[in-house]
């Protein structure tokens, strides 16, 4: 704020003869107003400076030159070299890119699938004023709040492929077992799948429940009313009503889902026999592993314009459908 | 009104361009200035026993050489951040990483050449130490300063219980861990124990790097030289199919690998021999202060690996001095370097029982049983010296570690793959890394 923006309200304040200095203040203020809104077209922007400032170094800078390095063999030292489309191909020609990719959509298909029903059927539990609720709520969020590094040392416990492992020995309860959980090339992308959906389901939750209270109450009565049964009713009452809440929820799950890494790094880093190769462990072994930092970018930003375009086609679904 | 935010966002954006651009202009063939202080970098944990060891080894520099040192340990993304140094075109004088971190280096321009003749002591380094430290052209672009290689540890307790000889070749090693497998050496009534501690995942190519001990032994190889400095696969050779077999089968067959072990990396498989799940363990003798402490001195052993079909060779590895290109202070630079390798540099690496640089001396005039009493340290510089191998100094080693890995990851955690197949497909794989790098034989 200005100097003489400030003038008029610090004058108002001193409470010296009320009545004249505010209403000149105030005559002064709308006179000055139009100029202000004319001639300052700066004052948002430096209001929005902070953060824009720091947007731009850490963020749209650096997104900018990771567009510039994917084309380019990058040498720092020596000077990087331009090299056109190559690390493209090397990324999308790479050994095993096209199963990792579809490893990527499954992945995200079932993880999104999965912590949204578990999620919603969550949030259908919860819903309420009780205090107790509270508590049970907090316990149920307690997955996203624990680091992922963590998370995942605990569920390579849980999986421990013998019979004494604690999955295990629940499956040998039931007579199934002992599954070899992520060190089985054919279980280990479900088991990835469920640890996903454990961490996801209390976050999709939490956004459910904010989204349930905004649901007139009143139209639950009334379909009570008509006769519809409790599931009718949450079917015909409750999803509709969760209808923005539910595609919010798809775009944050589709993001999340196609840069599904960190899980998969610390539980098989791709293994076994690369059943769990998902695009952004490729992308950190051909870039990081190997230091070749183009590679790397390359890869960062076709999994960009593969999130852009998928969050367009919703919008567009989404306007579509409210038109 | 239009022209003013005009001129504006003109003036913020040259501002920008011009805060982006002011890294640049840096010599390569810097000023010299034998005063400067030399900055170190150093792979491993801040504030880690590491850190404190080469903390030590600089003030003994300084203090026999009067030049001034500044020590900076990093671990995670070393590589990268090493990147960044070097768009800023001001990289540490000096970096201490592993040997086999010389092809990436050099293909980057990152090192400058060592000349031996300024190296005091360079005579007396060990032959296939100095060899490590040359690039593909046979110039020399790294110095280790530390050596190490694999060694067999064993469960004493449980070999002795079971009345067990100390294993001579692969069939009383497979014997071995079979019965570690089977015939319940802890003698908890329980079937939960495994022969050999292994990790088998992929990450940063951990699966390849524990086979290699038995590949080599049994005389395959990854890739091998076809004569002027090129290469070809070799994972279809008898001897590697034979190497992937045996070992396939004692994970497959006699179950005798820990369960779990496709998906684990170093840390979980460490936890599996010291939590007594596992009698055997192939490993350098960096853990053995962890294992006296959490397993006890007396309860395991430290012995050669035993022949395989060809010879006992494992895998060596080290340290590297690298002397980073740009530098001020090059006199400060070879002095250093000279320091690391020499008796007193070396003796004072050694010092400690934690907090040491050195793991095995490169220098021929050390001898560690003078320095370390300890009999298995003998042990490990007698492998070392016999049967250790370095990896070959191809311009980027990464790629065929992880692509082998892979493989051996596969072939281990799914037992119905058709092993031919497979390193079929890994040598077509391994074919294509060398060729990239230029270094195929054609």
């Amino acid at each position: 704020m200005s100097l003489d923006q400030a003038e008029p309200a610090a004058r108002a304040a001193a409470g010296s003869a009320p009545r004249e200095p505010a209403l000149r203040g105030g005559g002064t203020a709308g006179r000055r107003g139009r100029s202000r809104r004319s001639g300052r077209w700066w004052t948002p922007w430096l209001f929005l400076a902070p953060a824009l400032l720091l947007f731009l170094y850490f963020k749209f800078i650096p997104m900018a030159s990771a567009l510039t390095m994917s084309f380019q063999d990058v040498q720092p030292y020596l000077g990087n070299r331009w090299v056109g489309t190559e690390n493209y191909a090397t990324v999308l020609q790479s050994h095993g890119f096209r199963e990792a990719a579809w490893h990527t959509v499954v992945l995200a298909v079932g993880e999104t699938v999965g912590a949204m029903s578990l999620g919603f059927a969550l949030a259908l539990l919860m819903e309420g004023q009780s205090r107790r609720l509270g508590f049970v709520r907090s316990a149920a969020f307690l997955p996203v709040v624990v680091p992922l590094a963590v998370v995942a040392e605990l569920w390579r416990i849980m999986y421990h492929p013998t019979g004494d492992g604690m999955l295990n020995s629940v499956l040998g309860l039931v007579g199934a077992g002992p599954s070899g959980f992520i060190n089985d090339p054919d279980t280990s992308m479900a088991s990835i799948m469920l640890t996903g959906i454990w961490r996801g389901a209390p976050y999709d939750m939490m956004i459910f429940l904010a989204g349930l209270t905004s649901v007139d109450r009143g139209l639950y009565e009334a379909a009570k009313v008509d006769g519809a049964s409790r599931w009718q009713r949450v079917w015909y009452v409750t999803v509709p009503g969760l209808r923005s809440v539910f595609s919010i929820l798809f775009i944050l799950a589709a993001i999340r889902g196609l840069r599904v890494f960190t899980e998969v790094f610390l539980l098989t880093n791709g293994g076994p026999n690369g059943s769990t190769e998902v695009v952004m462990t490729l992308i950190y072994k051909l870039g990081l592993e190997q230091n070749r930092l183009g590679v790397g970018a390359a890869g960062a930003v076709l999994l960009f314009v593969a999130t852009l375009i998928l969050t367009i086609i919703v919008q567009l679904l989404r306007r579509r459908e409210s038109k | 009104m239009q022209r003013s935010r005009w001129i504006g966002a003109g003036a913020l954006a040259s501002v920008l361009i011009l805060t982006s651009c002011t890294s640049g202009a840096a010599g390569v063939d810097a000023k010299q200035n034998p005063k400067a202080p030399l900055e170190l970098w150093t792979r491993t944990t801040p504030g880690g026993p590491g850190e404190k060891g080469a903390l030590q080894l600089a003030a003994a520099f300084e203090k026999a050489t009067g030049y001034q040192v500044k020590v900076t340990a990093i671990f995670d993304d070393f590589e990268t951040k090493l990147q960044q140094r070097a768009a800023q075109k001001k990289l540490p004088d000096i970096v201490m990483n592993d040997v086999t971190q010389l092809g990436t280096m050099h293909s980057q321009g990152l090192l400058r050449e060592i000349d031996l003749g300024k190296i005091k002591d360079s005579k007396q380094i060990i032959e296939q130490g100095l060899k490590s430290g040359q690039s593909l052209d046979g110039k020399q672009y790294g110095l280790p300063f530390s050596a190490q290689a694999s060694a067999l540890l064993i469960r004493k307790d449980w070999r002795e219980k079971l009345k067990l000889d100390v294993p001579r070749n692969w069939d009383d090693f497979a014997a071995m861990a079979t019965a570690f497998t089977t015939q319940d050496p802890d003698g908890d009534g329980k079937n939960n124990t495994a022969g050999l501690a292994a990790p088998l995942s992929t990450k940063r190519g951990y699966a390849s790097w524990y086979f290699s001990n038995f590949l080599w032994a049994a005389g395959g190889d990854f890739i091998t030289e076809a004569g002027k400095g090129t290469y070809k696969p070799a994972m279809t050779t008898a001897a590697s199919v034979q190497a992937m077999q045996w070992f396939r089968d004692l994970g497959c067959k006699a179950k005798a690998i820990q369960p779990g072990a496709v998906t684990m990396d170093t840390p979980p498989t460490n936890e599996t021999f010291e939590s007594g799940r596992a009698g055997m363990f192939v490993v350098g003798p960096y853990l053995l202060p962890r294992f006296d402490k959490s397993l006890g001195k007396d309860k395991y052993e430290v012995v050669p690996m035993p022949k395989g079909p060809k010879d006992a060779t494992v895998l060596a590895e080290g340290g590297s001095v690298y002397l980073m290109a740009g530098s001020d202070n090059q006199a400060g630079q070879d002095a250093f370097a000279g320091f690391a390798v020499s008796v007193e540099g070396q003796k004072k690496g050694m010092e400690g029982a934690t907090g040491y640089t050195v793991q095995l001396p490169v220098n021929t005039a050390v001898d560690i049983s003078q320095i370390r009493p300890d009999p298995r340290w003998k042990t490990y510089a007698q492998a070392y010296q016999d049967s250790g191998r370095y990896a070959p100094s191809i311009p980027n080693w990464t790629p065929v570690r992880q692509v082998t890995a892979d493989a051996v990851n596969a072939l281990m955690a799914d037992c119905g793959l058709d092993i031919n197949a497979k390193l079929g497909e890994l040598d077509k794989q391994l074919a294509d890394i060398l060729k990239e790098q230029g270094i195929a034989a054609s």
